[in-house]
């Protein structure tokens, strides 16, 4: 048993799988909130590398920069947030919110336009080519290692961490504070809870917002542990992230974290063990998903929605 | 033998009981109403006749064949039709064409028939609009002649209600399950309605089961009526019996007042 | 008695016959009419075409499609004539996924690759396989569906959304495998064969046989153009029909209240798999002839900008309906060729938007303050530009023409022009999104500075891109704009909602 090769693909996976479990956390709010399926999110994910990577640029470039190391990638960050949360926002009024009360396939129709030109827009203004963050030496790569076989760089122990804490915020936002309260009972009757008083406009972009922010900053992330980005990236990300979300239960924010992590580990065996592993991988993420919804349509954490009639 | 049974039926939601062992019994050629206040489990009773939620436990028998956990197509296939509470026609298909879709279940021409034109696929056409226009006829002539090829979103709301019963009784449907068919009715409309019902179960042969709040409809109608209260059976019998009865009194007014009547 | 007697107040009783009220009835009765009516000219022209018998409206709408190839060159004949065919045979399958059960399905490509690779490797001279078409072609169309009953069995307990990413997810698979399958070192090894090439990998399946009925070969466009629009009548027929008969009338229930008809004997979910099926044979059945006619099968011709372009056409067509999905096709497919060129481009593009301006807003005098307006603007921008930053005036419009040289002299065109290219891009949006924000005179004067701006932005960035970015970031605005403003489609009929 080649255990260096195990772990090498369990930290892999987990890395991922943290990423995916970002932009995972974004489908599952606004699908809880609105029943829509976002498709632009994947694309918000891309812009949100792109503007940590026109920071970095800005900031100086990859390999030295006006600011400490750790302080420019976190000024990437929150611009990339703060950017991609008004983006998300924008989306939502000009795209969604008209279509609120018109028949169901309306929004996805116009999630899906939104989505092209987002995509279509960065390859225009971008180009095809892929992007270098190369924060490898900014950041200084260092490598841990337990026992012979297994070792881990500072930069994944930083996303994964990242990772659970903006998960572990989201989810204090959303069980303790009385935003999230409001978030709770609109995805649980819009018009009752309108009716009691609740912003229902504003909870929704505050979702869009957050949802956005985070997936902006799964985005950076992307570009610090992979050190290239690219325009189309958006788009088979934004599939495994809904594939995420929808494997961990649609509307449920735990749900969304485990599912993306199993994705990523998906991914992550199937290139190191299955035949066929690194071309096919996402062929297999794709059974994940089929055998998924034979066994357990409303996902790992998720509840059966129930339909008054 | 009745025409339903309804053997200990129970349903719970997350933690909350809707219908709790109930009991239930309607003959052929009845009419029975089931009252009871707001959340009494009335319209959850008649989801689970016609399939939309399956009974935690307990059993429902129609003709003498179970279907409960059945599909709801096959149990309407079978003979219990529904109205609904908050009206669900097709808004956008014409009159006629809400009726006429009702009888899929009855009907047999495929899909490449249809794309054929294959005289199975023409004649069954030819039939079911027959039939529709028939149903149609029930109600006089509120709903014949122009109004066929009219959507149906420009009905007036009686005509609306009339016409999710007539839809019911394209479907074959020996018994119907009637939701509040009086609802939003003025009194002449309601008084329509009753002598509605009175002619569907003698002309029609129609066993109905009617949930209704407003106890005029109610007095003219039944054969038998059943109190629900908080998903139990509390009272049963004729209307005069169950008016009275102070569980009833209490559920709907409150006990002071059972306790003074 | 006949009719109501209100004379003395007191509503009839019931017994009376209920004859139409004037009045009150007509008015309901007229309600379809005065809604269509209302619109003017487009509520004429559509009473106008409801007139016509269902015959004489297939006529009319492929009647000028049977004669183009009478004047139409070799070239033209397929790009706009035998594309659009096809397309709008696509479009009409998806049509009945869509349209009429209500399915989102965003794989429905695949379908049409998939039917174009396995004629392939039937008849082709890359497997070896000569199968003649009446067999080869039955075998495609129905293992298309059987693929997609497949696909659909998977998430029948939550056929909607679901269904959507798992269609998605399917387009992704099957381009990830036609790019793969050709039996190299990175390809699946199967039991028993070992490794095959399926689909010969990122290069194609190539030397597809032409069409072979019964000995006879189709080989020329003109031949598989008339093939093709003879089969697209035919389906026509045939939706047209089953819109009317009992499996039209419940897909129609249920996409209205699927609950509902559920509960009047409908099986819904065996209805939504029969429309998906259905979908899935006919794209595959489209496929059979696009493999054919380019003599080939190739992994870029089935994917998402394929996806979005059918999408559009039926979006615009008016989901349900079947005649507008030829209009949809002819638009859709027609504009990008004719977008090809740069001046043709730029007709179309500047074309739109006087258009858009003429059409938007309804005093007469409002469009030309704009258009005088934005010209007088354009022309005091580009003097002091000139003079402040002569660089910034340097450059030159792309392509020619007349049009071309007098832009010239109108908009902005710096010569080092990538990064403001870029903020411009984000400011327009952004100035459009605001335009939507305002109203009356503000709007008329925000839009002067905004048209000056896109066409700066047209000039120096989007028509660089004409026939790839540029494309589809128009086809996707224009599928929100379609959805914002008329979510029927253009010529489906607007529909009550139950909210």
């Amino acid at each position: 048993m080649n255990w260096s090769l195990f772990f090498g693909e369990l930290v892999s996976g987990l890395t991922l799988g943290s990423i995916y479990a970002l932009i995972a956390l974004g489908y599952t709010m606004v699908y809880g909130i609105l029943k829509l399926l976002n498709f632009a999110h994947g694309d918000v994910y891309m812009v949100g590398a792109f503007i940590g990577f026109f920071v970095l640029q800005w900031l100086g470039g990859p390999l030295t920069t006006a600011v400490t190391g750790w302080l420019a990638i976190a000024i990437m960050f929150v611009v990339a947030m703060l950017g991609c949360g008004a983006l998300g926002v924008g989306i939502e009024i000009f795209a969604y919110r008209p279509l609120r009360n018109a028949p169901r396939i309306a929004p996805l129709i116009s999630a899906l336009g939104v989505s092209i030109f987002l995509q279509n827009s960065a390859l225009l203004l971008w180009g095809p080519q892929f992007r270098s963050y190369d924060t490898f030496d900014l950041i200084g790569v260092k490598s841990y290692h337990i026992g012979r076989n297994f070792f881990i760089s500072n930069i994944q122990i930083f996303t994964i961490a990242a990772s659970f804490g903006l998960m572990a915020v989201l989810t204090w936002l959303v069980a303790r504070t009385r935003t999230g309260k409001a978030m709770r009972a609109t995805s649980f009757d819009r018009e009752a809870a309108e009716m009691m008083g609740i912003r229902v406009d504003r909870v929704i972009s505050f979702t869009f917002f957050v949802g956005s922010a985070l997936a902006a900053a799964g985005g950076v992330m992307f570009g610090i542990v992979f050190g290239q980005i690219f325009s189309l990236m958006g788009f088979t990300a934004g599939l495994k992230g809904f594939t995420a979300a929808v494997v961990g239960g649609i509307g449920s924010i735990p749900g969304a974290m485990l599912g993306g992590f199993l994705i990523g580990l998906t991914e992550a065996f199937a290139t190191g063990y299955l035949p066929g592993g690194s071309t096919y991988a996402n062929l297999y993420v794709f059974a994940l998903l089929i055998a998924m919804f034979l066994v357990r349509p409303s996902g790992l954490l998720g509840s059966p929605v129930i339909q008054k009639v | 033998m009745a025409l339903l049974e309804l053997r200990d039926v129970s349903r719970a939601f997350g933690g909350l009981q809707v219908v709790n062992g109930l009991d239930l019994e309607v003959g052929e050629g009845e009419v029975v109403s089931v009252i009871g206040p707001n959340g009494a489990g009335k319209t959850t009773v008649f989801n689970l006749i016609t399939g939309i939620f399956r009974p935690d436990s307990g059993e429902i028998v129609f003709d003498g064949n179970t279907v409960s956990g059945l599909a709801p197509h096959t149990i309407t296939t079978r003979g219990i039709a529904r109205t609904f509470q908050t009206l669900r026609l097709f808004l956008n298909m014409t009159v006629l064409e809400n009726v006429m879709v009702a009888t899929y279940g009855h009907t047999r021409a495929s899909l490449v028939e249809s794309m054929l034109q294959l005289p199975r696929s023409r004649r069954e056409d030819k039939e079911v609009r027959k039939l529709a226009q028939e149903k149609l006829a029930f109600f006089g002539q509120r709903l014949m002649g122009y109004r066929w090829d009219q959507p149906a979103y420009s009905l007036s709301y009686a005509n609306r209600r009339r016409l999710e019963i007539a839809r019911a009784m394209a479907t074959g449907a020996r018994l119907l399950l009637l939701d509040e068919p009086a609802a939003g009715m003025n009194p002449v409309e309601t008084h329509e309605m009753t002598e509605l019902i009175g002619k569907l179960r003698d002309e029609g042969g129609y066993t109905i089961l009617v949930i209704e709040h407003d106890m005029h409809v109610v007095e003219g109608i039944s054969d038998r009526v059943v109190a629900l209260d908080y998903g139990v059976k509390i009272a049963e019998g004729s209307f005069d019996e169950v008016a009275t009865s102070p569980r009833v009194v209490e559920a709907y007014l409150g006990l002071r007042t059972a306790q003074t009547k | 008695m006949v009719g109501p007697n209100l004379e003395g107040g007191v509503p009839p009783g019931p017994g009376v016959v209920d004859q139409p009220r004037v009045g009150v009835d007509e008015w309901v009765a007229n309600v379809d009419e005065r809604r269509e009516a209302q619109k003017g000219l487009t509520g004429l022209v559509r009473r106008a075409w409801e007139g016509v018998p269902p015959a004489g409206r297939l006529v009319i709408l492929l009647g000028p499609f049977a004669i183009f190839p009478f004047f139409a060159n070799e070239g033209n004949l397929y790009r706009y004539g035998l594309i659009t065919v096809v397309y709008a045979l696509l479009a009409l399958g998806l049509n009945v996924v869509v349209g009429f059960a209500g399915l989102l399905d965003l794989g429905y490509v695949a379908f049409f690759g998939f039917g174009a690779y396995l004629y392939g490797i039937m008849a082709s001279g890359h497997s070896g396989h000569h199968l003649q078409a009446e067999i080869a072609i039955p075998i495609a169309v129905v293992a298309a569906a059987l693929v997609g009953l497949l696909l659909g069995l998977t998430s029948w307990r939550l056929l909607g959304d679901y269904l959507a990413i798992v269609t998605l997810f399917f387009l992704q698979a099957f381009v990830i495998f036609v790019n793969n399958a050709n039996g190299g070192p990175s390809d699946f090894s199967y039991p028993f064969v070992g490794r095959v090439d399926l689909t010969g990998g990122a290069n194609g399946l190539d030397q597809i046989d032409p069409l072979n009925f019964f000995g006879y070969h189709i080989t020329t466009t003109k031949g598989y153009y008339f093939y093709t629009l003879i089969s697209l009548a035919l389906l026509m027929t045939m939706l047209y029909f089953v819109n009317k008969s009992r499996t039209g009338r419940a897909w129609r229930a249920l996409r209205e209240d699927p609950l509902a008809a559920e509960v009047m004997t409908m099986p819904v979910n065996r209805l939504k798999l029969l429309a998906f099926m259905f979908g899935a044979g006919t794209a595959g059945f489209t496929g059979t002839i696009f493999g054919a006619v380019q003599s080939g099968a190739f992994p870029g011709d089935y994917d998402v900008g394929l996806l979005i372009t059918i999408y559009a056409i039926v979006i615009l067509g008016g989901l349900g309906s079947i005649g507008g999905v030829v209009i949809g096709a002819l638009v859709v497919n027609g504009a990008p060729e004719l977008l090809r060129s740069s001046s043709n481009a730029r007709f179309l593009f500047y074309g739109v938007l006087l258009l858009a301006l003429l059409v938007a807003m309804r005093p007469w005098y409002r469009p030309v303050v704009v258009l005088l307006g934005t010209i007088a603007f354009g022309a005091v921008v580009r003097v002091v530009v000139a003079a402040a930053w002569p660089r910034g005036t340097a450059g030159h419009v792309q392509g020619g023409g007349a049009f071309g040289r007098a832009l010239d002299h109108w908009v902005l065109i710096p010569t080092h022009v990538d990064r403001i290219a870029g903020w411009a891009y984000f400011v327009l949006i952004l100035a459009a999104l605001v335009l939507t924000l305002v109203r009356g005179w503000w709007r008329t004067i925000a839009l002067i500075p905004t048209l000056y701006l896109a066409s700066f932005v047209w000039e120096n960035k989007l028509v660089e891109q004409v026939s790839g970015a540029t494309r589809l970031i128009l086809l996707g605005a224009l599928l929100v704009v379609i959805m914002n403003v008329r979510p029927a489609g253009i010529f489906g009929t607007s529909r009550v909602e139950i909210v």
